[in-house]
């Protein structure tokens, strides 16, 4: 039995693998009735409107409004797409492998529903290379639809055609940023473009795209069936909704749990997720993903779990993905574990964020090795300035709000490591790896 | 550069090798015609049908690479050709892309592959060390190809690893030894740890 | 058609700017003298990347700094480029280019005309903070045989793969790897070998990709630029050679957008060590190689030219207006013959380039930016003008123009067509004429692409001189004109892709059989076929060739052997030696483009200055001087002692060249057509008679001219098949770049007269350009016999085989090339290439072909 703190929409009988077939989604969900309905009797602006009033918000990591965008796209004969982001690649993220493991049906219903809203005629779920298992279920369950009729040409008998295509990405985490993303779906390199044009006006192929989160759209039929005011009967004002939360790091009991947003941040870590491990304590946390800035325990643990108080916190609800840092953690390595990240997952195509996330990984790695004054913390506080703002999309940004968060909170430990590191015959850079190490990738 | 510069010219002696009628080590490769690479039938056709699933031919650029993964094991020049030659592209375009991505292998790399996540959340709970495990397990053997990798998504099941594109966790440093003898014996890999089995966290 | 741009005012740094709304900031400053420093952004390369960030700026009105390079201006939009927020974001910028750059400027070939040291002064922090260990490359790599790579130098700038990618579309040249690992490479590591590769030196803001021909050869404060014109091709690029002690060491393009847009090809860019080759001829020479006096050598030709006693010719091939101007009045003139061609076969008489010529039927080179419709008839631009290659690539790219491919062969643009048509050699006069109709609405052969040219708007037509070797074609290309109706059509017309480098100026100067200077009327002459049969017969038993090499480039090689062996007094004027000056009884040396002094004339009547930029090598005069000197030994005094009273002289003779003087033509050349003012018409009475013909009347025209071209050029019609076989191809509708246009419909050529019908092309590389030229050598072409699957199959052939290719007692070696795009029952062979010249098999008309195999790869 789940938690009563659960509120489970989206994870609703997620437990049970016949959800799975499209047979157990209609049995045990009501499945496809919704798209179904919405398809024979509703026009695209009656969706549009419903999803708007909802007030859903991209569960993606920006949290922009999901009707609005969808709302952005012109009208006219061109040719438009949907894409679903299933890249999901920023470390702590792993909610939506559970709902297209559990509930691929559900995503497909609301991508059927969404390009309806769109009036897109070509869907696309580009989904992470390494959920290979949740592709092929994914594919299974695609292939389900279209038997079914529910994908294809002449849907329902509506003279409404949609092709939807699971497109397996190869391991890069910058293919999550939505037009690195149309990049890769084209073919090419996932490098990120010039924004404007925006993708809702000129995005894959150049034509008018919708991008939008596996979570966000599983929201969907469920709002198209029970009504925007329903949804907001759940969440706050400006957070409506459930959210499916990722909780990892130092907790007993890590995983996915759907709440309704606002539930006090405390809550999650400890009644959910069972708190820390025996004979620790929470010491600091990502409250969204690893490019959110670091709150400590302190500052995290009355919050509200919701976007507008994370960011009042000075910090962000992101992909809502939280990662708890125990007192074993040095924080200082950890900065150099996440910066190790961004710089292995840069694209490379803009100046900043290529060399900004490689000279602070070397710097950090000066700082773990002891071989680092506390001038060097100011000149990797101010590197990260020299970042944000400066880069072509927000990586760059990922990796200097954590990581200048982390020196400006944690700044005495930077200093006691610095003072202490060095010691003859141990290699206090052995404590973190990257992939660089492991793969000569450097070279 | 500014402090450093010195705008004295350096007089180099000039190298004739650099100049003489040099001769390039191998051809140039421009697009390629089918006649000339021997595209193996299967792939050929995996490819054409690849293509036809997108607006665009060159979308399938990614699973096309894929599909020449799986045939030859790994992203080689000629299989770069081959779907080149299929796809109308340059080599270049595609190994370009290929390069790129973490899961595409332009160099060689073992049947079995491993990726042994080692970003925070598995950092905090053993990741290297399990890395390091599998790492003395596969040492030496050309069949497997043992990595470090980034955050896989599967944070609740820290540490964890991608077993030839499946998921395992949480594992004890001790299991990586396990799974890779139970590869070598062409068993299932740790039953008990398959992600594929587990529950949702909140119901247990 | 687009909407008059709008003109908007926006204020940069408090400054009032003028503007044309939608360009972008960084531009619109730039007119108001506001600099922003960028290294990414390049017009030239396409749409805007926004990935260095160097041109940050602030707008009013936006929180976060923009990239200037990639910003359309609005109107009233204000802009600051120095406020401490954008001085702090660019000196980051620079300061982030700087981690991994190495310090090494004192070694680097670019140092002192770096954009990086520039903008590293001008804008950046003054002290570098990186004390960490900077990235490593092997260094320095070679990228190809000319160009060399150092990895560790490149900021990621993507300036020379966008290159590669937009503007080239060869595709060969890459980013790998990802993140700072990114590095510039190709396939394989195989080397980046493509026409127009080396424009990548001129893009890289640093010193990563630099030339092996000049590295370590010179200082940026021990040179100087000297600005000139290539005349290797006939697109006549504009170009600047680097001197230094009087040598050329480098050539760079010189940007002009009427001609070349800024870019330049391989063969234009290192072509110039051959200026040095020790085949150069250095001064004049007798009989056999002795080297004579400039005075002995001068009057031994005079000598031998009177005595040939008005039986004597003139053949001109690379010379400037003034050369062909000259050589013209020495034959008509001082040696009382009309027998002057500038031409390596036949071509349309006189009446028929008048009518070419008109001002109205012409297009220029800017047309091709803007048409609606671009037609690629009979020629392959990226060898026959490969700058235009890339001009028709971005009308196609960036302005949408739709394509239409005609030829024989496969060409380079294939894979951007909207339509392609392959007729049979020898079919080119057929099919031109079918698609006259076809356009108007008959349904013939050529209806599949004159689809794409009915009411298309602006049509540009691009076709190849070689379609002129077939008669009628021209007239009926005249007829295709009218048809699309091009002459009342702003920007629509025909442009001539032409065998010579500086055909049109030629023509114009005189140098025809039919017309004197300024295409006007002169008694009849001897065109080169006929030249070529008096000499054999001893009807003419003198010969002046000025540039022109008849046993490398014209067809029928046996036939000029047998010809300049018959002749009793051959005078060459020659940069190289070659088998053509060692049958000469005298040759004269000429001097190199970066030598010359003179003027040319584009293809679109662009009259150009080429600007002697080097010293002459040995005891070279110029061209003009020599050919006045003769004159005068042959008792014509031509008035001409210099270059100003040279091109005086021309453009006296040459009536739509009147008036236009040296400032005229500047350092970007005049169009003659385009000069303001009173527009004269080619020909005595050309322009009126031919406009005067209403489109119905067309076709009993081009019959008329057709007529007069047998009668003036002789050497009679191919043997035309009617209903000939022409195949109409539908290239596939994906996207361009890096696809390639695909046969997938072909009607063969008979087969009854067994063997392949031949078909042949002048390949870029063929010539002294790569065998004379050290750097360049390695593309020096080996023949290569291009045939279909199908007939590779059943003839038992692959691709690598060794075959003799025989027609008529003559045979030459190839090596077999499988081809997919080739039709059935065609094989092409490279005219030019030394051994296996296809020259050697043409006689005039299309020949067939035996292919004998004589050795295979490898099973
Ligand atoms: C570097 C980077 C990585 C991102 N990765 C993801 C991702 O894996 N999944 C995702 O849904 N959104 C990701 N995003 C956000 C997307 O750009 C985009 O905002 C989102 O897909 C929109 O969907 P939503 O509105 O439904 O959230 C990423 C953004 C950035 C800058
Ligand atoms: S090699 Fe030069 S042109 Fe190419 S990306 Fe590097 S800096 Fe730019
Ligand atoms: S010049 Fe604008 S981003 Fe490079």
């Amino acid at each position: 039995m789940p938690h009563t703190l659960e509120k489970r929409v989206l994870l609703d009988h997620a437990e049970d693998p016949a959800l799975r077939t499209l047979e157990g989604y209609r049995r045990l969900a009501g499945g496809y009735a919704t798209q179904e309905r919405a398809y024979k009797e509703m026009e695209q602006d009656e969706v549009l409107k419903e999803l708007e009033d909802s007030g859903l918000r991209g569960r993606g990591g920006a949290g922009f409004a999901m009707g609005k965008k969808a709302s952005f796209l012109p009208r006219g004969d061109m040719a438009k797409y949907l894409c679903c982001n299933a890249d999901e690649s920023e470390p702590g993220a792993f909610k939506d492998r559970e709902l297209m493991q559990r509930n691929p049906h559900q995503l497909i219903e609301g991508i059927a529903i969404a390009a309806l809203a769109a009036d897109a005629g070509h869907a696309f779920i580009f989904i992470r290379g390494e959920y290979a298992e949740q592709a092929d279920i994914l594919d299974a369950a695609v292939a389900e639809a279209y038997e079914a009729g529910y994908l294809g040409t002449d849907i329902l008998g509506c003279h409404r055609d949609l092709e939807l295509v699971v497109h397996r990405g190869a391991g890069a985490y910058i293919c999550g940023e939505e037009t690195a993303l149309l990049d890769a779906l084209e073919g090419k390199r996932g490098n990120p473009r010039l924004k404007p044009p925006f993708p809702a006006v000129q995005g894959l192929y150049g034509g008018p795209t919708l991008i939008n989160n596996v979570e966000t759209l599983s929201n969907v039929p469920h709002i198209v069936r029970h009504g925007a005011e329903w949804f907001r009967g759940f969440g706050t004002e400006q957070s409506p909704g459930t959210k499916v939360v990722s909780i990892s790091g130092g907790v007993q009991r890590p995983g996915n749990y759907e709440v309704e947003l606002g539930i006090p941040t405390r809550e999650l870590i400890y009644d959910l997720a069972g708190g820390p491990l025996p004979g620790r304590e929470v010491k600091a946390i990502y409250p969204g993903g690893s490019s959110s800035p670091v709150l400590t325990a302190a500052e995290a643990m009355d919050l509200p779990y919701s976007f507008e108080a994370m960011a009042e916190a000075g910090s962000m609800l992101g992909s809502g993905s939280v990662i708890v840092a125990d007192d074993s953690v040095s924080i200082p390595h950890m900065a150099l574990r996440t910066a190790r990240f961004y710089h292995h997952e840069s694209c490379g195509k803009c100046t900043p964020c290529r060399e900004g996330t490689n000279w602070t990984v070397k710097m950090l790695e000066r700082v773990v090795r002891g071989e680092a004054t506390p001038m060097d913390l100011d000149i990797i506080s101010s590197v990260q300035q020299n970042i944000m703002g400066h880069c072509l999309c927000v990586l760059g940004d990922s990796m200097a709000m954590p990581v200048s968060a982390m020196v400006r909170k944690f700044r005495p430990e930077f200093e006691a490591v610095i003072e202490s590191a060095g010691v003859p015959g141990d290699d206090p850079l052995a404590v973190v790896r990257g992939m660089e190490q492991t793969l000569g990738a450097s070279a | 550069m500014s402090p450093d510069f010195d705008p004295t010219p350096v007089r180099l002696p000039v190298d004739p090798s650099l100049t003489e009628g040099r001769v390039p080590g191998r051809a140039e490769e421009e697009i390629p015609e089918l006649h000339e690479v021997a595209c193996p039938p299967e792939l050929q056709e995996r490819i054409e049908t690849l293509m036809g699933r997108y607006p665009d031919r060159r979308s399938a650029s990614i699973p096309a690479l894929w599909a020449v993964q799986e045939r030859y094991g790994w992203c080689t020049p000629e299989g770069i050709r081959q779907a080149a030659a299929v796809m109308r592209v340059t080599p270049a375009y595609l190994e370009s892309v290929a390069s790129f991505y973490d899961l595409l292998h332009t160099k060689r790399v073992g049947s079995h592959r491993i990726e042994v996540c080692t970003n925070i959340s598995c950092w905090m709970r053993g990741g290297d060390e399990l890395l390091d495990a599998f790492k003395a397990a596969a040492e030496g053997d050309e069949d497997f190809f043992v990595t470090g990798f980034e955050c896989l998504g599967a944070c609740d099941i820290a540490p964890m690893a991608s077993i030839d594109q499946r998921y395992y966790g949480p594992l004890e440093a001790a299991e990586g030894g396990v799974a890779i003898e139970q590869l070598r014996g062409g068993a299932e890999v740790l039953p008990e740890k398959a992600l594929a089995k587990r529950g949702l966290a909140g119901d247990s | 058609m687009s909407p008059e741009p709008r003109q908007v005012t926006i204020t940069v740094d408090g400054r009032e700017i003028a503007a044309v709304e939608g360009e972008m900031l960084h531009d619109a400053a730039r007119k108001g003298d506001v600099e922003i420093p960028v290294f990414c952004y390049e017009p030239k390369l396409g749409d805007p990347v926004g990935a260095c960030r160097m041109c940050l700026v602030e707008i009013e009105g936006i929180p976060k700094l923009q990239t200037s390079c990639s910003t359309p201006v609005r109107d009233g939009m204000v802009v600051h480029t120095r406020t401490e927020q954008v001085k702090h974001a660019q000196s980051a910028v620079v300061e982030f280019l700087l981690v991994n750059h190495p310090l090494d400027c004192p070694v680097c070939d670019k140092g002192g005309e770096c954009p990086l040291q520039d903008i590293s002064y001008g804008w950046g922090p003054g002290k570098s903070r990186v004390i960490d260990e900077k990235r490593h490359f092997p260094k320095p790599a070679e990228l190809s045989p000319l160009v060399a790579i150092d990895r560790e130098r490149c900021i990621l700038c993507y300036r020379c793969v966008r290159f590669s990618q937009e503007v080239s579309e060869d595709a060969q040249l890459q980013l790998l790897e990802r993140g700072d690992r990114t590095f510039v490479g190709t396939f394989d590591e195989r080397p980046y070998v493509a026409p127009f590769h080396g424009n990548i030196t001129d893009l890289c803001p640093v010193g990563a990709l630099t030339n092996y021909t000049y590295r370590f050869r010179a200082r940026p404060w021990d040179i100087e630029n000297a600005g000139s014109v290539c005349t290797l091709c006939p697109s006549q690029c504009n170009v600047s050679f680097t001197v230094r002690d009087e040598q050329v060491k480098r050539v760079v393009a010189r940007d002009n957008s009427e001609v070349d847009d800024g870019w330049l090809c391989d063969r234009g860019r290192y072509g110039f060590e051959m200026f040095a080759d020790a085949k150069r001829i250095g001064g004049p020479r007798l009989k056999g190689g002795a080297e004579a006096d400039w005075e002995r050598a001068i009057a031994a030709a005079a000598e031998g030219l009177l005595r040939a006693n008005g039986k004597v010719a003139a053949i001109v091939g690379d010379a400037s207006n003034e050369e062909g101007f000259l050589v013209q009045r020495l034959l008509r003139e001082a040696l009382d013959s009309p027998h002057v061609d500038s031409r390596p076969s036949r071509g349309p008489g006189a009446a028929t380039l008048r009518r070419l010529a008109e001002p109205a039927v012409s297009a220029k080179v800017r047309d091709i930016d803007g048409a609606d419709v671009i037609l690629v008839l009979g020629t392959d631009p990226l060898h026959s003008s490969p700058i235009l290659d890339l001009r028709i690539r971005k009308a196609i790219r960036r302005n949408g123009a739709k394509l239409v491919v005609a030829t024989e062969r496969p060409t380079a643009l294939d894979g951007g067509a909207e339509a392609i048509a392959r007729f049979a050699p020898g079919q080119a006069a057929h099919f031109v004429s079918e698609l006259a109709g076809a356009i108007r609405g008959a349904d013939n052969v050529a209806t599949p692409v004159a689809e794409t040219l009915r009411d298309a708007g602006s049509v540009v037509v691009l076709w190849g001189e070689r379609i002129g070797r077939e008669a009628g074609a021209v007239e009926a290309l005249l007829d295709v004109a009218a048809a699309a109706n091009v002459a009342a059509t702003e920007g629509s017309g025909l442009l001539e892709i032409p065998d010579t480098t500086n055909a049109r100026g030629l023509r114009e100067a005189g140098c025809l059989p039919d017309a004197g200077p300024g295409l006007g009327e002169t008694a009849a002459g001897m065109a080169t076929e006929e030249i070529r049969a008096g000499l054999i017969s001893g009807e003419l038993s003198g010969l002046v060739l000025f540039g022109a090499d008849p046993l490398r480039d014209f067809p029928d090689t046996p036939a000029w052997e047998e010809a300049l062996t018959a002749a009793d007094f051959v005078v060459a004027f020659s940069m190289h030696e070659n088998a053509t000056t060692a049958k000469a009884d005298v040759v004269f040396p000429l001097e190199t483009h970066a030598e010359k002094d003179g003027t040319v004339t584009h293809p679109d009547g662009r009259l150009q200055r080429v600007r002697p930029a080097a010293s002459r090598p040995g005891d070279i005069r110029p061209g003009f001087l020599v050919l006045s000197e003769l004159a005068a030994q042959l008792g014509l005094q031509t008035g001409v002692d210099s270059q100003p009273t040279a091109f005086a002289a021309l453009t006296a003779a040459v009536p739509f060249y009147g008036g236009i003087a040296d400032s005229d033509i500047g350092g970007r050349g005049i169009r003659w057509q385009d000069r303001t003012g009173e527009t004269p018409q080619p020909g005595p009475q050309g322009a009126t008679q031919a406009s005067e013909q209403g489109p119905t009347e067309t076709g009993a025209t081009s019959k008329g001219h057709a007529h007069e071209q047998v009668e003036t050029v002789g050497s009679g019609s191919p043997d035309t098949q009617p209903d000939a076989p022409i195949s109409m191809v539908q290239p596939d509708a994906t996207p361009r770049g890096v696809a390639s246009g695909e046969p997938d419909a072909t009607v063969p050529p008979p087969q009854d007269a067994g063997g392949l019908l031949l078909g042949t092309y002048r390949d870029l590389w063929a010539g002294p350009v790569t065998e004379l030229n050290a750097p360049l050598r390695f593309l020096t072409p080996q023949q290569r016999l291009e045939i279909s699957p199908a007939d590779a199959e059943r003839l038992g052939l692959r691709s690598g085989d060794k075959v003799r290719v025989g027609q008529n007692g003559s045979a030459i070696e190839a090596t077999v090339q499988v081809k997919e795009r080739v039709s059935e029952g065609v094989c092409f062979l490279a005219e030019g290439v030394a051994p296996g010249n296809a020259n050697a098999l043409l006689n005039g008309g299309p020949v067939r072909v035996s292919v004998e195999k004589l050795s295979g790869v490898g099973a």
